[in-house]
């Protein structure tokens, strides 16, 4: 990777940061709407009870109730994420299945009205037994969450590559482990929001939270029956998502439906405490891992079990218990894998996706072992990886194709950077250190419905009367930086300056793009980017060759300007022309080469409007076998991390001092955004090893649904971070760049339990990584010895 | 997650605070800072018709010494007590507290009174009070009256102030010469955490600098109140300052807790606890009585 660019791999200023950094930005609640109405969800006490009657009449008999609706009043149409898993009607029809179940929703010309008319709703219920864990779920006899799913299973998972028994025959050490963590919540900035208006051209326009709005487009068009093509859906700002908003949500669903009927703009908002039941966030998993070593430390063979706590609904829940098993799949070469995976239905709110989808846990259950078994072979635990790790050209067992891997230089960079080899068994008591790889995929290779869909387009039109290019996108720009990457890699494609870009995106009239998950956009949308970028770039050149009467392959951009090869050409007449066109304007182009706005003025005069497109899909991936679909990307980001722990061996409480990270993005678009998404998931990795759980009572009410009672971490549990950008250069990537945003909180959470072993030969077993829990752990390894 | 509807009153003295409060007793509540009372009220915990706001009252932001007597006002803020000299050489434990209440923006408008009043079992402020001593001043329609601190606390959220009374003051006898203070806090995180346990100490050594001459360990989230450890304050008096003594001191405030399991912690964990971080906060109080 030898090409120079002048504009990726810069720290260009992110285009949003003025608006963020001055209060300008505009996200849903910032937008006024005339005549707005306030809606409001009523929402299920019960986990799981039948519905009897409901009586609507006081509720719409309020003053300033404008409309009160119940499963009465909408389509009986069954939505969900994956088209093999419609299990959700927008209002419960004959039952709700955990508290926070939508049951009706009511407009109102102001909140308090709204929430008034939601008290005189009288739902009449017969509550029903409820299940609200695995083993609860799956015990004999127990409540049916789901008709057409006796036994609660809602999805699972068999599949074998290679042949496990002769590879743990092969082996000389085998070990068995056991993990669980915590349902998460996204915890991010924004609550769901959604204000929809349906215009008198019966045109819907909803104007949404979301991190889709491609998803939303189709699963709202799906539910109220209105033509797709009618169904418009933009994102402003948005703040934060994470998973939790990849999917059409009730306040986009139930705003359209109010605002269908109204006739009024409705707004839908989610309190935080709405936030917390509707979830759509990290699973509870429990992992067992049985795995077979080489006294070498080879790994020969791998046989998971999963449990999926999934919550009432599936939502993303099928993609995430194929991920969980899939992505074990890398870095390491593991020639034989069994994985056995169920999702269970529980009468809780439905969990999702979230950053990491599916192999979060199972990576810190498959990287705390890895470190068990280094001690147990006296191999230091960076050898045993280093000894097993893929490189580029190797496929996994279940055809993973590493296009690039800068696994071995992750790893190294981590090592070098914590001086490990000065530290590793040599830190004071309570004081340790330890270390875990991690991988992800660049992008879902599959929409989630079955489809030839480009997975996004993206056209770029050059202004006629000026030297700038305007960016048109539905890309979700959701406080990960893609606007700014797009842009860049408009810029860079082109050959003109970043300043020289404006660009809108999020909106589904602009084209389509599945939207920001998978962490896919800049490869995926990035591609398409760079191919209309290069039609831009093309079109002008052509017209400017055919205006100075040479072959279009001697010209080139870059910066702003043309370059000629071979013979100079005289453009004076040219220029002449442009500048008697702009007679009094100050701007006039000078200098000795001409420049990408007089360039661009000549196409418009020849061509007309000079418009490039560009559009992307994967190419066809590997894997017959069922569920293939899941894990199989265009290419995959590695990334380690070194973290550093003191541990209080009187109260247990853990602080994470440092982590080193490093992490292969194949080439960074932009350097900073690329750090701020390592640092991100570092926070993030570090909430759900340290403090974060979502909690419910006996009856399946969440304990603790606001940001006082549910911990994440906060600037000063923050651990002193050094990042290094690893780039492999993607073959596969737009300028040779994957992804960032989700696989580098991979290593983390196992990264800081290992540092927990290190210091105090514990090992943590179950997340969070709480006080408590560790202090139980020494004192229960003193009672061993005694 | 709106305000329900009330009626604001902003009385100009105290004696007009006690008379709006006499009128709307039982309906009205006291808004000082409002950091507990308006994330209650949103949440429809509580619903109070009149809020009688304490900001027009002059005078009750201040703290003073006079003839051995420490005086601190309720509206002072967890932020200006945390960086209050005066409160640091006088009430040393209530600044220890008052600097990890909450993060920064809640430290800028809680206030000691409003935390006291409150009556959480781990309040940040009231458990250093317990351990300073302090009693808390309550004006009502029948003039002032004074009640220790260990009596105010009723149970969590409740409280000995009559619906009609206001508390004026908090005030704690000066502190004598070779008193230190500690405050150990333990939560899972470093800033904006309710304390899983909390420990306040106070520490005064006789004229020879080892000896302990008197001693009040405070304990939080270990029962409906916060609560003294008489047991920790018996086994310290008379003895010389120390590791040992204090562990000692940990194991009968461990006795002395009465702590329940929760979703935050159990009660094994949170003994276990206040024998640890009672420990370190006689340490604290002990090098601070030291002059260090």
């Amino acid at each position: 990777m030898t090409q120079k660019f002048n504009v990726i791999g810069s720290r260009a200023p992110r285009l949003d940061a003025p608006d963020k950094a001055t209060g300008r930005a505009c996200y849903v609640d910032d937008i006024e709407f005339p005549h707005l109405l306030e809606g409001a969800i009523l929402q299920s006490p019960h986990a799981h009870a039948r519905i009897l009657s409901i009586d609507t009449s006081a509720a719409e008999a309020l003053p300033g109730v404008a409309a009160v609706i119940t499963h009465r009043d909408v389509p009986d149409v069954r939505y969900g994420v994956s088209p093999a898993r419609y299990d959700e009607t927008i209002f419960a029809i004959d039952k709700v299945r955990y508290v926070g179940d939508e049951v009706a929703a009511v407009a109102a010309e102001d909140l308090d009205t709204a929430m008034a008319a939601l008290e005189l709703i009288k739902v009449e219920y017969e509550v029903l037994p409820h299940v609200l864990t695995v083993d609860e779920a799956l015990a004999e006899g127990a409540p049916v969450i789901h008709d057409a799913f006796p036994g609660n299973i809602c999805a699972e998972v068999h599949q074998e590559f290679g042949d496990v028994a002769a590879g743990f025959a092969e082996s000389d050490i085998i070990r068995t482990d056991v993990f669980v963590n915590k349902r998460q919540d996204g915890a991010f900035i924004e609550p769901h929001r959604c204000v929809a208006v349906y215009d008198n051209f019966g045109q819907l326009t909803l104007t949404s939270s979301t991190q889709v709005p491609h998803y939303v487009q189709r699963t709202v068009a799906m539910v109220t029956g209105i033509d797709v093509g009618k169904v418009r859906v933009k994102k402003p700002y948005v703040g934060g998502g994470f998973g939790p908003k990849a999917e059409a949500t009730p306040c986009d669903i139930i705003s359209a439906f109010l605002a269908i009927k109204t006739g009024r703009p409705v707004r839908v908002a989610y309190s935080r405490e709405q936030v917390f039941l509707h979830c759509r966030a990290r699973h509870q998993f429990k992992h067992v891992m049985k795995t077979g070593f080489k006294k070498d430390g080879t790994i020969m063979a791998l046989d998971h079990q999963c449990w999926l706590e999934g919550g009432a609904y599936s939502s993303f829940g099928i993609a995430t218990v194929y991920y969980a098993g899939s992505l074990l799949a890398a870095p390491y070469k593991l020639p034989n894998m069994k994985y056995d995976g169920w999702r269970v239905y529980t009468n809780k709110p439905a969990c999702g996706a979230q950053r990491g989808h599916g192999g979060v846990a199972a990576r810190a259950c498959f990287e705390q072992q890895l470190d068990l078994i280094a001690k147990q072979l006296d191999m230091d635990p960076i050898e045993l990886r280093l000894k097993n790790i893929m490189t580029a050209g190797d496929v996994s067992c279940n055809d993973l194709a590493m296009s690039s891997l800068g696994m071995k230089e992750c790893i190294e960079a981590v090592r070098d950077g914590s001086t490990w080899r000065d530290k590793r068994g040599r830190l004071p008591k309570g004081k340790g250190i330890g270390m875990a790889s991690g991988f992800f995929v660049s992008g879902a290779g599959y929409p989630i419905y079955r489809s030839e869909t480009y997975h996004c387009t993206v056209t770029i039109k050059v202004q006629e009367d000026g030297g700038t290019v305007k960016v048109l996108t539905g890309a979700a720009e959701i406080g990960q930086g893609s606007d700014t990457a797009m842009a860049m890699i408009a810029a860079e494609a082109i050959g003109i300056p970043l300043d020289r870009v404006r660009l809108v995106s999020g909106d589904t009239d602009y084209g389509v793009d599945l939207g920001a998950y998978s962490s896919r956009t800049t490869l995926m949308t990035g591609h398409a980017t760079k191919e209309a970028g290069e039609a831009v770039k093309d079109r002008v050149l052509t017209a400017l060759a055919e205006e100075l009467g040479i072959e279009r392959d001697r010209l080139d951009m870059a910066n702003g300007l043309v370059e000629i090869s071979g013979d100079p050409v005289d453009f004076s007449e040219l220029r002449t022309k442009y500048i008697k066109e702009h007679r009094g304007w100050s701007d006039h182009p000078a200098g000795d080469q001409i420049t990408f706005t007089e360039a661009a003025r000549i196409a418009y005069l020849k061509y007309g409007t000079v418009v490039g497109t560009g559009k992307y899909k994967p190419p066809v991936l590997g894997g017959k076998f069922k569920g293939a679909a899941v894990g199989t990307s265009p290419a995959y980001g590695c990334s380690a991390q070194v973290a550093e722990v003191t541990v209080d061996l009187e109260t247990g409480q853990v602080t994470v001092d440092s982590i080193t990270d490093a992490h292969d993005c194949g080439k960074a678009v932009n350097l900073t955004s690329v750090e701020a998404q390592m640092e991100g998931s570092v926070s993030m990795g570090l909430g759900e090893a340290m403090f974060e759980e979502v909690k419910f009572d006996d009856q399946g009410r969440v304990l603790n649904a606001s940001l006082g009672e549910y911990h994440i971490p906060t600037v000063l549990d923050m651990p002193q971070m050094s990042c290094i950008v690893v780039e492999s250069g993607e073959p596969n990537g737009p300028f040779g760049a994957k992804e960032v945003g989700e696989g580098a909180i991979m290593p983390t959470i196992p990264a800081i339990l290992n540092a927990v072993h290190d210091a105090t030969g514990v090992t943590i077993t179950e997340l969070p990584i709480t006080p408590e829990r560790v202090l139980k752990a020494l004192k229960e390894k003193e009672q061993e010895k005694d | 997650m709106l305000l329900p509807r009330f009626e604001y009153h902003q009385p100009a003295s105290l004696d007009e605070a006690v008379e709006v409060l006499g009128q709307y007793a039982g309906e009205a509540a006291v808004l000082a800072g409002g950091t507990d009372l308006l994330v209650n009220m949103k949440h429809q915990a509580m619903a109070p018709s009149h809020l009688v706001s304490l900001a027009g009252v002059e005078g009750l932001d201040q703290a003073s010494a006079d003839g051995g007597r420490v005086t601190v006002g309720p509206l002072m803020s967890a932020a200006v007590l945390a960086q209050s000299e005066f409160i640091a050489a006088n009430a040393g434990a209530l600044a220890l507290g008052a600097a990890v209440l909450g993060s920064p923006q809640v430290r800028t408008r809680a206030t000691v009174g409003g935390n006291v009043c409150n009556a959480r079992p781990a309040a940040d402020m009231s458990v250093p009070l317990l351990a300073l001593g302090a009693r808390a001043v309550l004006t009502g329609p029948d003039g002032q009256r004074q009640v220790d601190l260990e009596e105010f606390f009723v149970g969590p959220g409740q409280t000995v102030r009559a619906p009609g009374e206001l508390l004026s003051a908090l005030e704690m006898d000066a502190p004598a010469p070779g008193t230190g203070w500690g405050y150990q806090k333990l939560g899972l995180r470093k800033a904006l955490e309710i304390s899983l346990v909390n420990v306040a100490a106070a520490l005064s050594l006789e004229d020879d600098g080892k000896t302990i001459k008197a001693a009040r360990v405070a304990l939080g989230a270990v029962a409906p109140t916060p609560i003294l450890a008489p047991g920790a304050a018996e086994v310290l008096v008379g003895q010389a300052a120390g590791g040992d003594v204090f562990k000692a001191a940990g194991q009968k405030a461990a006795a002395d807790a009465k702590p329940i399991d929760d979703h935050r912690g159990s009660a094994w964990y949170r003994r276990e606890m206040v024998a640890v971080l009672t420990a370190r906060a006689l340490n604290q109080a002990w090098a601070r009585a030291q002059g260090q």
